[in-house]
């Protein structure tokens, strides 16, 4: 029926496996040896559906309007994915279909296996994401954002002068007996909980832990951004703090009494430390607000009283008096008093019970 | 600080031989090994193949210190049904051999390798 041509010679010979089937009967015209390497069982004069055991009606249908379908076959133990493609062609008045059929198997498991892959990858980089997340989470507990992103970004943290900012130094009176005291866990338990209150009264103000060593807390305002005013936030913080604690005081056992300092300066701003960094600051600030803290009485801020300008609008100075302090001489210093403002007048009167010695 | 202070992982034998594109070739020349071996080759027969090769390339990645994981309960469970024996398991080593030693493995390597198989043998012999 087929030529004994050069054409038929080539069929024969190349790799990819071809068929010609009458369109009507489905009957095969010609396969060449790769088809029948495939499908065994393929000779002309018999019908493609029988030969193609994995061939449905469907597939046959669909195979007429130029479908790409793909069928089973087995050879040995293994199963060889074998994907069909028909051409319609005219020989003698004719109608056929020209299968053109390749082995697409180990595609087929490439895919499988880049899915496999895909997959696995994905995981990972999901996992290593929430790595990220919780190492990020953690430096920015230790450093401001801006200074963990150059951290990020370089590698190191150069040292930066950020003036003027005020520092609030914290420090719990008895800490020290009632650690002893009272069940260390417990005490401890509850400083974390005070400190954990601080920090969500800092982030209302812009006032940023540096640290906090036993029962000392330190912030900072106007740090790493600038703000101008930076004395008002940290006294703002401060008041905030202790009517925190006489709050807290009225519902629990334990007595929480601070002593606060605040002081306006510069300080500069790094990380210390290489494998085991913290990001802290130093300046003449630093010290001041510590010694203004050490003469603050239970529950009082202390202030330089340089700052009553800045501060005017909302606090009181009183108890003015001049001090000798360590490594500063003789300083005006002041408590803090925090008026609260009348609804609907304006006006401002002081809070009772805060800040009464 | 500096970030050239912290140890370095050891590269893994995965990222060494090339990634999946050496994982792909060792796998698929396996399968084909033991697709043709007379003493396990049945067992591959009729197997469900993408399943097949999603085991074998998250096994594969394990070993070789890949991004995967590969539970030795999933390993298990894999074979229990099999009931195999030693001298298939040994066969299987004996091929994976072939495979690795063609795939360029130095011998020092594919004996890590055998080793993380051959340390399994309990879960996958029943």
């Amino acid at each position: 029926m087929f030529p004994e041509n050069l054409s038929a010679r080539l069929l024969k010979s190349i790799g990819v496996g071809v068929c010609l089937v009458d369109t009507e009967t489905a009957e095969i015209v010609f396969c060449n040896s790769m088809f029948n390497t495939w499908f065994a069982d393929a000779k002309q004069g018999m019908s493609l559906l029988d030969a193609l055991p994995d061939l449905s009606d469907e597939d046959w249908a669909s195979a007429g309007q130029g479908a790409m379908i793909e069928v089973k076959t087995k050879i040995k133990r293994r199963t060889l994915i074998i994907e069909l493609r028909a051409h319609p062609a005219n020989y003698d008045n004719r109608e056929l279909l020209v299968f053109e059929c390749q082995n697409v198997s180990r595609l087929r498991e490439t895919e499988a296996m880049i899915d496999s892959y895909a997959a696995m990858v994905d995981r990972r980089t999901r996992d290593l994401e929430r790595e990220k997340t919780q190492v990020e989470k953690l430096l920015l507990n230790i450093m401001p954002r801006t200074v963990y992103e150059e951290f990020m970004t370089f590698g190191s943290v150069a040292p930066r002068l950020f003036e003027p900012v005020s520092v609030l130094m914290l420090d719990f009176v008895g800490f020290t007996q009632m650690a002893a005291a009272a069940d260390p866990t417990v005490t401890v338990a509850e400083l974390n909980d005070i400190f954990t209150a601080f920090d969500r009264i800092g982030e209302l103000h812009g006032c940023e832990r540096i640290k906090t060593v036993g029962d000392c807390y330190m912030a900072v305002t106007g740090l790493p951004h600038p703000n101008p005013d930076h004395a008002m936030a940290a006294a703002q913080c401060a008041a905030k703090m202790i009517r925190y604690l006489e709050r807290r005081n009225t519902t629990h056992q334990h007595q929480w009494k601070a002593r606060i300092g605040i002081a306006t300066g510069s300080v500069v701003g790094s990380v210390v430390g290489v494998q085991k960094y913290i990001y802290d600051v130093f300046g003449p600030a630093v010290n001041m607000s510590a010694r203004l803290q050490a003469l603050s009485a239970p529950m009082e801020i202390t202030v330089c009283s340089s700052m009553a300008d800045s501060l005017m609008d909302e606090f009181d100075m009183e108890n003015t008096r001049t001090e000798d302090i360590q490594g500063f001489g003789k300083t005006e210093v002041s408590r803090l008093s925090q008026r609260r403002r009348l609804p609907g007048t304006g006006r401002m009167q002081p809070v009772p019970g805060l800040l009464a010695s | 600080m500096n970030a050239a202070t912290y140890g370095t992982r050891p590269m893994s034998l995965f990222d060494k031989y090339g990634g999946i594109r050496v994982l792909r070739h060792v796998i698929m020349e396996f399968y084909d090994r033991v697709l043709d071996s007379e003493i396990i080759g049945h067992f591959f027969e009729n197997i469900d193949l993408t399943r097949l090769i999603d085991h074998q390339t998250k096994f594969f990645s394990m070993v070789l210190g890949g991004p995967a994981q590969f539970s030795d309960e999933r390993l298990a469970a894999a074979h229990s049904h099999l009931k195999l024996n030693h001298a298939e398991f040994d066969e299987a080593v004996v091929l994976l051999t072939e495979t690795l030693d063609e795939a360029g493995f130095s011998p020092e390597d594919r004996d890590t390798v055998l080793a993380a198989i051959e340390a399994r043998r309990t879960i996958i012999v029943t």
